[in-house]
Formats: structure tokens, C-alpha cells, sequence
């Protein structure tokens, strides 16, 4: 599973950096084209319900979905062999 | 239960809500859609029914059928469905104006006839739409626009209220206690005749900005620290302690089964 923040519906309250025990949502610094500075994910694959969900078959932890008031935060399905594209710094 | 299936209670097309960024009301709709969920009903033979303020513009954002009534009212509609059709799952959302100041009326004999339903009050301590007018809820001290050197007056203790006029469940959270708040709704979606949930949230725009808690994240470390579990304070008046005077009580405040109105057979 993927934690993935919905940038057309988050109003940038930053509720979700305060209750996360992994602290993954930190404080944005950019406008999104919204006009609103949504959190960025700080290393997202820690999440609880990310690693655990499958293993378990039900929702874990889920505390930054409940809080957020503009129901934006949810969970994507991963492809497992998708393609990604990896910028290498050389 | 995957997240997905709570993206069909609500409406697509009219997301994101007008709630004001931060908003506490937001919070209680995913809870109660939770317990909704939780509980198996379905979409058709459930009915969301609120009155007028922002709270009340929750069940436009909801997929199921609802009625958004005139103010303080939507209890006496509520009432109306219920009776008309007691196979319906009545869920009512209110605010402390709507519910405690204009149809305080209607709130208590609700209480008293026990009709089959759950009521859910955003209790954000201020007329929130309006532009900040002080509720029956204000708490002493607190600024509003029509209190600008604090209010003055006692405030209406919701839950203690729905107790007295007797309804069967009664309850107290805070947007912040989201676990227990669903746990709180669910309990009252199961109880037979009315369930009355009160959930304090935080009103950034209307409230906060007058009392010195303009940032979202301040009011709600402000109702953690402050809301005390009924048991603490029970405890503490044994003891013969102080009880501080800005605290609020969080809990169960009763769950008890008179007769109620309005069960289907
Ligand atoms: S589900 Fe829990 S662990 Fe995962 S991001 Fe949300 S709050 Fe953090
Ligand atoms: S709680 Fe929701 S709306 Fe608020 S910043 Fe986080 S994702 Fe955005
Ligand atoms: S005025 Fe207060 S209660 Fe109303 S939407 Fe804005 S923050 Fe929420």
C-alpha cells in the first residue's frame, strides 16, 4: 500500500503532522497551484498500515485518515512490478 | 474493511467541503461515516437530517438521503421520518447553536419521547456561520462577537442535559479523541431510542481567532488538555480535590434502556 495526500481536496491544516507516531507528514514549504501548502511525506513506506495491511486484512493505525478534516488522506494500491523512474545523480 | 469503500458515503462532486481549513467538522463526518459503515447499514435505508450551520452542512457532503431543515429544527423532522418510516436509520447532525439555543425545545422532549434515533452535536462553542456570535455554549470568559468583554453567562452542559431529559445513551468526546469518538457514535447507532453524542471541535475562524488559539493544532492540544474522563473527576470529588475550572468531562455519561419510540418491530 502507498500513503498518498489528495492535493485537490487538502486544505494544509496540518493536522495529520501532529498525530502520527512516525511523524511521516511534515510541514509543507511550497504552494502547491491550489494556493495551499500541503505536508510532504517523510519517508512514507514506515507507515503501519502501509507494511501491515495485507499481512492482517483489515485497517491498522489509520489516525491521520480519521483526523484529517477534508477526508484527503487514503492508501493506493501498488503495483508490485510497476516501472519506476529513479533520478540518478551522478 | 478497506478504506476505499468510505469514498461511496460521500459525494464526489461536492468535495471539499466549505469548512473553513482546520475545521473540527470534518473530523466528526469521517467518524460518524465510520460507525455508519461499521454498523452494515446501507446506503438507502439511511437518512442523515441537520438544520442550519455548518455543522448542518455535513449531510450534503454525504452520499445518502438527507434533509437540511430550517434552524434548530432538525430534530422535529427527524422526528417526522422517523415516525413515518421506523425502518429508517435516522442520524441527526447538529451544532450547540442550533441544538441547545434555538431548538433546545425540541431537543429535550426529543430526549423525553426516546424516539429510535442518534443525534450528533459539533459542539464548536460559538455561532460558527453567523460570524462568531456567542452560543449557550460559550464558556465564561471566552470572546465572541456579541461578548466582546467575555461572556458572562453559565453555559448548558449538553450531555448532562440529554441525561436529565432521558435519553438512552449519552456521550462526550472531542475531535481529537477520534477512536473513541467512533467507538461513542457506534455505541449509540446500536442503542435503541435516542443516542446523543456531543463532540467538541475546534472552530479556528469564529472561535479560535477571538481566544488566543488562532492556530488549528493550539485548540486541539487545547481540548487534549483539557477534556478530564468522567472517572478522573468522580475520583478527584471522593478525594475532596479541587476540580479546575476550565476543564470539560469526557466520557459515557449514561447508556441505559428505557422504552423508546419509533424501534421497528
Ligand atoms: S496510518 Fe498511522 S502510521 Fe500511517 S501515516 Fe497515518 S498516522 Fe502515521
Ligand atoms: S490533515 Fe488533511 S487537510 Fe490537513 S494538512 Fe493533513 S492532509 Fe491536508
Ligand atoms: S466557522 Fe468555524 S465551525 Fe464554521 S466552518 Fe469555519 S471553522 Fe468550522
Amino acid at each position: 500500500m502507498r500513503l498518498v495526500i489528495d492535493e485537490r481536496r487538502c486544505k494544509g491544516c496540518n493536522l495529520c503532522t501532529t498525530v502520527c507516531p512516525y511523524h511521516i507528514f511534515q510541514e509543507g514549504r511550497n504552494l502547491n497551484e491550489r494556493g495551499i501548502i500541503v505536508p510532504v511525506l517523510d519517508r512514507p513506506e514506515r507507515c503501519t498500515n502501509c507494511r501491515l495491511r495485507h499481512l492482517y486484512g483489515r485497517q491498522l493505525c489509520g489516525a491521520c485518515q480519521l483526523i484529517c478534516p477534508d477526508q484527503a488522506i487514503f492508501w493506493e494500491e501498488e503495483d508490485p512490478y510497476a516501472t519506476k523512474k529513479v533520478v540518478i545523480e551522478y | 474493511m478497506s478504506t476505499e469503500t468510505y469514498e461511496k458515503w460521500y459525494r464526489q462532486d461536492r468535495l471539499p467541503h466549505i469548512y473553513c481549513t482546520g475545521c473540527g467538522n470534518g473530523t466528526v463526518m469521517n467518524c460518524t461515516i465510520k460507525a455508519v459503515d461499521a454498523m452494515g447499514w446501507e446506503i438507502d435505508d439511511t437518512i442523515f437530517i441537520s438544520g442550519i450551520g455548518c455543522s448542518s452542512r455535513a449531510p450534503g457532503y454525504i452520499t445518502t438521503d438527507s434533509l437540511h431543515t430550517t434552524h434548530g429544527r432538525a430534530l422535529a423532522f427527524a422526528t417526522g421520518v422517523k415516525m413515518a418510516n421506523p425502518d429508517l436509520h435516522v442520524v441527526v447532525f447538529t451544532g450547540d447553536g442550533d441544538l441547545s439555543a434555538i431548538g433546545g425545545n425540541h431537543f429535550i422532549h426529543a430526549c423525553r419521547r426516546n424516539i429510535d434515533m442518534t443525534v450528533i452535536c459539533m459542539n464548536n462553542m460559538i455561532y460558527g456561520m453567523t460570524g462568531g456570535q456567542g452560543s449557550p455554549c460559550t464558556p465564561v470568559g471566552k470572546i465572541s462577537t456579541t461578548t466582546p468583554y467575555g461572556a458572562t453567562e453559565p453555559v448548558f452542559d449538553l450531555a448532562e442535559l440529554a441525561v436529565a431529559a432521558g435519553a438512552n445513551y449519552a456521550a462526550r468526546w472531542t475531535s481529537y479523541h477520534v477512536a473513541e469518538l467512533i467507538k461513542a457514535i457506534g455505541a449509540g447507532l446500536e442503542t435503541p431510542g435516542l443516542s446523543f453524542i456531543e463532540a467538541m471541535v475546534q472552530c479556528p475562524t469564529a472561535y479560535g481567532r477571538r481566544n488566543k488559539l488562532r492556530q488549528v493544532g493550539e485548540q486541539v492540544e487545547y481540548m487534549r488538555s483539557h477534556a478530564m474522563l468522567l472517572a478522573k473527576k468522580a475520583r478527584l470529588e471522593e478525594q475532596g480535590k479541587e476540580i479546575p475550572e476550565d476543564m470539560f468531562t469526557v466520557g459515557e455519561f449514561v447508556r441505559r434502556y428505557r422504552p423508546a419510540m419509533g424501534v421497528p418491530k
